[in-house]
């Protein structure tokens, strides 16, 4: 018991800190000009995508669903956003609440489907509903813009690059706290016990797809929040945020960070996305060498720490204490 | 008849045109512990999945108090009050033992669609685990992760869980599977202490025939498709049809 409250008072302070440090960070990087701008920017797009993972790990890490689709309701997001503010002139605030509401009606369709297959036929299942969400916006000129995507969505006034930072910032700490708190509630651990042996969770009486659906629905939420933040940084929503690769960036990033814990995935994302821009800073020519450092990283994480960097940091930490 | 907690009727089962169970009958009475014997392959565990929910039925009726179960999914009957132990240890390992055992209290009540309190703020759940898990011997272990527990603990966590579902009937495959001759009278201690305080009505699989003759108030003996012989241990042993073919001379 006092083992438990010492390490939730550590992660307390740790999480804390973490957030002062990031709420004060735009100040810093704005006295830089041009530069604290860019990396403003590269910032916001950090905390968002690390909502984006950490919302797939919600059912990759927690409920054990290997989901290949789960960039379908990311973009589901953005395009909410994008067309309500620029096709209904919705303001940022309702538009931000309806791209979860939304992606979560498209979760529990799709994921009505998908929950009543197991293993690898139910990762197909998903990819084949992302490509298949990909296709409509893709296909839907009138509607969606096609391949030009949704340009020149609007931004208040009062959001400047670091306001707009802070939101983020904000939106990401509450949703942080939302996500641990299911993690630690009975639901999160109805959902765990589904992950470790689904056959005999139905023997103690728990309606295993029910909890998987729920599961589905919650991450596909967040998951759409995460989109329209992008669509708004960005201020424009294209069809590459449904694509099959997107989904991948989550999936590397909980690889990456440890898809058994809880910040992982998060910290995983951000890891992934400042060496990307470091090396393109370094030389443009490094865009090229990206995918061969990424998969080298991979390699190493896969092979010498599968349970990502928070893993191997706790492995460490419990053996320099005993 | 009426009065029976679990009552086969006129079972059969194929697979793919091989037949395991050819119209099979037979009822268990309220608070009996009793054994299901038979060779290798006579059916044992596939009667646990039929009556379970794990599997259908080609044709026949199970009535569990008083109630046609066939075609019910798994956690239904499991609600209904029928648990489950399995053969080959089936728990929930990257968990705690305390976790494996509140999570099926908390299925219990019905409580899984909690999403704000931590589980662990319930102070009524963690203490039922702790009966339970003092009950089968593994209250020191609760922190442990259960999947590195030794083979007879992870056994009796399997029993644990089992019993935190309160159920009125529990069906135990093979309960000291892979245990030394120590671990096993243990378990055999272990589950006729439970069945004498809890009063559940107790139906198990086993091999070792100084076990079932030893506990048993009943015996079933599963064999050619069919139930061969139902009785007490001493008429069993002394049925000739079942010594011919499967006790063998010795008994």
């Amino acid at each position: 018991m006092d083992d438990m409250t010492s390490s939730s008072r550590a992660g307390w302070i740790s999480g804390i800190t973490v957030t002062v440090v990031l709420f004060v960070l735009p100040v810093f990087l704005g006295q830089l000009g041009k530069t604290g701008e860019y990396w403003i920017w590269v910032s916001t797009e950090m905390i968002i995508m690390a909502l984006f993972a950490m919302s797939l790990n919600l059912i990759l890490g927690f409920g054990g669903m290997v989901s290949f689709g789960h960039a379908a309701f990311f973009g589901v997001g953005a395009y909410t956003v994008a067309l309500l503010m620029k096709k209904a002139d919705f303001p940022l605030y309702l538009a931000l609440t309806a791209a979860p509401l939304v992606a979560a009606i498209t979760a529990a369709i799709v994921g009505w489907f998908c929950v009543r297959l197991l293993g690898l036929y139910f990762s197909i299942l998903t990819l084949a509903f992302g490509q298949l969400l990909f296709m409509i916006v893709f296909q839907w000129y009138t509607f969606t813009g096609g391949d030009d995507g949704l340009h020149g969505v609007p931004r208040p006034e009062i959001l400047g690059p670091i306001n707009y930072y802070w939101l983020c910032l904000i939106l990401f700490v509450i949703c942080f706290l939302i996500i641990r708190m299911i993690v630690n509630s009975s639901f999160g651990l109805s959902i765990k016990t589904i992950r470790e042996n689904m056959e005999r969770a139905k023997f103690i009486g728990i309606n295993v797809r029910r909890y998987q659906l729920l599961n589905f629905i919650i991450a596909g939420a967040f998951a759409g929040l995460a989109g329209g933040m992008l669509c708004e940084l960005n201020r424009f929503a294209q069809t590459e945020f449904l694509h099959w690769s997107k989904s991948a960036e989550p999936i590397l990033a909980s690889l990456v960070g440890g898809i058994y814990s809880l910040a992982g995935p998060a910290i995983g994302s951000s890891i992934l996305i400042f060496l990307k821009i470091f090396l393109q800073q370094v030389h443009r020519s490094m865009v090229e060498v990206w995918a061969i450092v990424l998969g080298v990283l991979l390699l190493v994480v896969v092979l010498f720490a599968p349970q990502g960097l928070v893993g191997l940091y706790q492995n460490i930490f419990k053996k320099s204490q005993s | 008849m009426s009065d029976a907690i679990l009552s086969i009727e006129n079972l059969s089962k194929s697979f793919e045109g091989n037949q395991v169970f050819n119209n099979i009958s037979f009822s268990v009475e309220p608070g009996e512990l009793s054994a299901i014997i038979g060779p290798n392959g006579a059916g044992k565990t596939t009667l646990f999945n039929l009556i379970t929910g794990a599997l259908v039925p080609d044709e026949g009726k199970i009535i569990f108090e008083g109630r046609n179960i066939v075609g019910m999914e798994p956690f239904d009957i499991v609600r209904l009050g029928m648990a489950r132990a399995f053969q080959r240890t089936n728990i929930f390992p990257r968990m705690t033992v305390l976790e494996n055992v509140v999570v099926t209290i908390i299925t219990r009540l019905k409580a899984n669609l909690s999403f704000v309190k931590p589980w662990t703020s319930s102070s009524q759940i963690r203490r039922r685990a702790f009966e339970i898990l003092e009950s089968v011997g593994l209250a020191d272990k609760a922190n442990q992760q259960s999947g590195i527990l030794a083979h007879g603990n992870q056994k009796r966590l399997d029993i644990g869980v089992a019993l935190a579902l309160e159920p009125k009937l529990l069906l135990l495959d093979e309960p000291t599977a892979g245990m030394s001759p120590e671990e096993r009278w243990e378990t055999v201690e272990l589950v006729k202490e439970l069945w004498n305080r809890m009063k559940i009505t107790m139906v198990y699989i086993e091999h070792d025939m100084d076990i079932v003759f030893g506990i048993s108030q009943k015996v079933r003996v599963l064999c050619y498709k069919t139930l061969l012989a139902e009785g007490p241990p001493h008429e069993i042993s002394a049925n000739q049809q079942v010594i011919e073919a499967y006790l063998g001379e010795e008994v």
